[in-house]
């Protein structure tokens, strides 16, 4: 699908699900000004879009394309140069309302000379929770994103990871209705980028809205909902997920090995008023996010880190009252909802084609039974019944973005 | 107010981390008490005020001024280039309490500097003072190390205007001036008509009365100290004049007639100011206090009429005093803080500590700025040919340099560390009107202007710098 079939404004006004408007932006336009009040550099031009509760809706788009502007524009750090912005019915500047928002910025903007259990303290304070909530929270977020036990460490002396983890956490210590999350990936290493996807589902559960801003396809394609996808400014595509990857003249059935006489009467059946060519055979494979993930897994057991570790459960205060199953299993879940509400894992492994055309001796090696190199996978938290392979959405999404990634 | 707690202990906590908090004490007791110790006195009272008490309180602001004004510049300017200010912004606090809560934090930093280096002034003091000897621990006991509240004549500016006016309407009668010149002439009769009242012609005598107001109620059979000061039309030999005074009025209050005295008159090389107690219970019934002088010299003297004679009577301690005389040295930090947080208002970190430095100057130059204003014209007049200046700026910068000097005066009125070096008391009443002055006033100022710029401020147009 081109940008050229795509109808942005269709998607944009009609959101697939009803409910509150939490944010409403129409006709944004932001211009920078020289010292001369000349203007300089249009980053965000005439957009309209509205986020309603309980979605996960991204911002995608290569860098400079605007989004991170739109971020800044939606709460309040940027004045916009024409149209309007409501954010829970109010101006971005509305100071009640920040009480219900929760923000990471693009790059680590804390103070460097507090450790991370004083930042969620000071951030705490400015939400004017009591002590003892302040505490309990702190705990808990340290946890969730592996720093429990780095609490008195400055974070100023913080990998680049470990700060997007205090960023991230202080970014919840309200446990806001609205999650702003800039690049939240950046910096993270793929156990890191897996708990924030984990998070982010966990509280798309719970209620909460949550705005992605990404340049990364396979944070926004994993968690979102809807999209809308800019360049230059301007709003280039936007709808669910599902609309704009699915493609509805291609099937794809995943079965275990079979023997070699099944296989060739069920591809007998298939080929039977359709072209050889059409069909594709191949054995599944698990994404390198998900392989990685396994490999990491039982290393843990046996090695100690004095960075940032991986982190624990979701906080018990975000989960509310679902906080029964770990995290994994919360993916693994999503990803087995009907519901239209989670369409973007179903719509990408309904969609994935195979990978090469079939022939004789290929098919004779998959009627084998296969052992695939390394076995890592003795952990079940690997989805590996839902094999994750990004690399047709990455092109589709890339041609939306003219060739870039 | 928990929000705006949160934002002053950041402040805190980023002078601690960073040890500015260390380096700034360490700087002030080095320069308030460890230089005080190896630099000997003269042995006198004088001597030992102007090294323990003047030198200290004066170091004490120029350095707390100046790390004030760095600090109120850095913290907030710098959040806003290195972009923390855009995780906090996005919190719900609004921006005037992220401004105050920067300039508590400020304050809080000083009061806590100022108590430190405070204490160890007056403990230096307390213990050098007992290294005097004697005689001059007396005086020092007496003249410096008290409370003492000041009486004057009545202002005699009234009375000098009336006059002059009277004489300009009588020279205008008689003899034409040019419109132009009248701001001149006018000035002139004004100088002339109050020499006149200073002056004291030999063979003459001068009478102040005093009134010594309320203080007349706890004044009962206490000794009180004559201050005085004079200049001479010509030099004297001896580099002295004759003094005779005469304090009471016969027959109806107690008298009291001095020795003769032999004076040094104060010029702009030796700034001779003269103390000597005075005999209880010589003011009359209504706290009315006569003094006489008697100018038996072949000279004629000027007593200025600021401050030619005052009368000092005691009013309290020393400690209080001093504490009271630490709190308007605080009222002056609580303003530099203003106006250096106004400046990161809008302006980048060095353009904003520039800026600062800028108007503190002209705060400091403001003697030129009076000059420009007596003249009338910021340009240069010629005295030898009696032109006065007159430039095409006038319209515009005297009316401003006026509005400056009122802002300057509201701060430079109060000098605690002149009344500290002069066993001057700074009574509460004195520290009130400061704090609403200085802090409310001049300060509120700044804060209003600085809250309205931060407010109107984009915070994220700033790449992080981290």
């Amino acid at each position: 699908m081109s940008v050229a079939e795509l109808n942005p404004q269709s998607a944009i006004h009609n959101p697939q699900s009803g409910g509150e408007v939490v944010v409403s932006v129409r006709g944004l336009t932001k211009v920078f000004k020289d010292f001369w009040n000349r203007p300089k550099a249009r980053a965000v031009d005439n957009v309209d879009f509205e986020v309603r509760k309980g979605e996960v809706f991204g911002l995608l788009g290569p860098n400079g394309s605007g989004k991170s502007t739109t971020v800044k524009l939606l709460l309040g750090l940027l004045n916009p140069t024409k149209g309007h912005i409501e954010v829970f019915g109010h101006s971005p500047r509305h100071v009640q309302t920040k009480a219900r928002i929760g923000y990471l910025p693009e790059e680590s903007y804390l103070y460097r000379y507090l450790n991370s259990r004083e930042t969620l303290d000071f951030f705490g304070n400015l939400f004017h929770l009591n002590k003892a909530d302040r505490d309990n929270r702190a705990e808990q977020l340290l946890e969730m994103v592996g720093l429990g036990k780095t609490q008195t460490r400055a974070v100023g002396e913080f990998s680049k990871g470990m700060q997007r983890r205090i960023g991230l956490a202080q970014a919840l210590i309200n446990d806001p209705d609205l999650v702003i999350l800039d690049e939240p990936t950046a910096g993270l290493d793929p156990i890191g980028c897996r708990e924030v996807k984990d998070l982010i589902i966990a509280l798309a559960r719970r209620g909460k809205t949550v705005i992605l801003s990404s340049h990364l396809l396979s944070d926004v394609e994993d968690v979102c909902d809807r999209v809308v996808i800019y360049y230059g400014g301007k709003i280039q595509a936007a709808g669910t997920l599902k609309d704009l990857l699915a493609t509805p003249d291609t099937l794809r059935i995943t079965t275990p090995v079979l023997p070699r006489e099944t296989l060739e009467k069920v591809l007998a059946t298939i080929r039977h008023g359709i072209s050889t060519g059409e069909v594709r055979v191949d054995n599944p494979t698990q994404n390198l996010e998900s392989y990685f993930l396994d490999v990491v897994n039982q290393a843990r057991a046996a090695n100690e880190t004095s960075g940032a570790q991986s982190g624990a459960r979701v906080a018990e205060y975000l989960r509310g009252g679902d906080d029964a199953k770990p995290a994994t299993d919360k993916v693994l879940e999503k990803l087995s909802l009907p519901s239209a509400a989670q369409p973007p894992v179903d719509a990408k492994s309904a969609a994935q084609p195979a990978a090469s055309r079939v022939d004789d001796k290929k098919l004779e090696s998959l009627a084998q039974a296969s052992q695939p190199a390394p076995p890592p996978a003795k952990s079940a938290s690997a989805p590996e019944a839902q094999p994750v392979d990004l690399s047709k959405a990455d092109e589709k999404l890339s041609s939306l973005l003219g060739g870039k990634k | 107010m928990q929000r705006i707690l949160a934002i002053a202990w950041l402040t805190w906590k980023a002078a601690l981390r960073f040890k500015l908090f260390l380096v700034i004490a360490v700087l002030l007791l080095t320069a308030v008490v460890g230089l005080p110790l190896v630099i000997e006195d003269d042995g006198t009272a004088q001597g030992f005020t102007q090294i323990i008490l003047t030198y200290t309180l004066s170091a004490i602001t120029a350095l707390l001024g100046l790390s004030t004004l760095w600090l109120a510049c850095g913290t907030l300017a710098r959040d806003i280039e290195e972009c923390q200010i855009q995780v906090v912004a996005t919190k719900p606090i609004a921006r005037w309490q992220i401004w105050l809560g920067k300039w508590c934090g400020i304050i809080s930093l000083n009061a806590a500097l100022l108590a430190i280096s405070g204490t160890c002034v007056f403990g230096l003091l307390q213990w050098r003072a007992s290294k005097l000897p004697a005689a001059e621990q007396q005086i020092l006991r007496e003249q410096i190390l008290v409370a003492r509240g000041s009486a004057k004549e009545v202002n005699h500016s009234a009375e000098i205007d009336a006059a002059t006016e009277q004489v300009l309407q009588g020279r205008l009668k008689s003899s034409p001036i040019e419109k132009v010149d009248l701001p001149e002439v006018r000035r002139q009769i004004h100088e002339q008509v109050k020499a006149e009242m200073q002056l004291v012609p030999p063979s003459y005598e001068r009478t102040w009365k005093i009134d010594l107001g309320f203080a007349k109620n706890y004044l009962a059979g206490k000794p009180l100290q004559l201050r005085v000061k004079f200049n001479a039309a010509e030099k004297s030999p001896s580099g002295t004049f004759l003094a005779l005074w005469q304090v009471g009025v016969p027959d109806k209050t107690k008298l009291w007639q001095s020795e003769p005295m032999s004076l040094a008159p104060d010029t702009e090389t030796s700034h001779a100011v003269h103390e000597f107690a005075i005999p209880p219970d010589l003011f009359d019934a209504n706290g009315l206090l006569t003094i006489t002088f008697n100018n038996q010299n072949q000279t004629t003297l000027l007593f200025p009429l600021e401050d030619g004679v005052e009368v000092l009577y005691p009013e309290g301690g020393f400690a209080l005093n001093f504490a009271r005389g630490l709190g308007i040295i605080f009222c002056w930090m609580a303003l530099l803080a203003a106006l250096g947080l106004m400046a990161a208002s809008f302006l980048s970190f060095p353009v904003a500590t520039f800026f600062s430095l800028a108007m503190l100057l002209i705060v400091l130059s403001s003697g030129t700025l009076a000059e420009s204003v007596d003249s009338g014209s910021v340009a240069a007049g010629n005295d030898e040919k009696g032109v006065a200046g007159h430039s095409v700026m006038d319209f515009a910068l005297i009316p401003a340099f006026k509005g400056v000097l009122a802002m300057v005066s509201l701060v430079k009125n109060y000098s605690p560390i002149d009344a500290l070096s002069t066993g001057r008391s700074i009574t509460w009443g004195e520290l009130g009107a400061a704090f609403a002055q200085v802090v409310l006033l001049v300060g509120g100022g700044f804060a209003v202007a600085g809250i309205v710029l931060f407010n109107r401020r984009e915070l994220a147009t700033a790449q992080g710098t981290q």
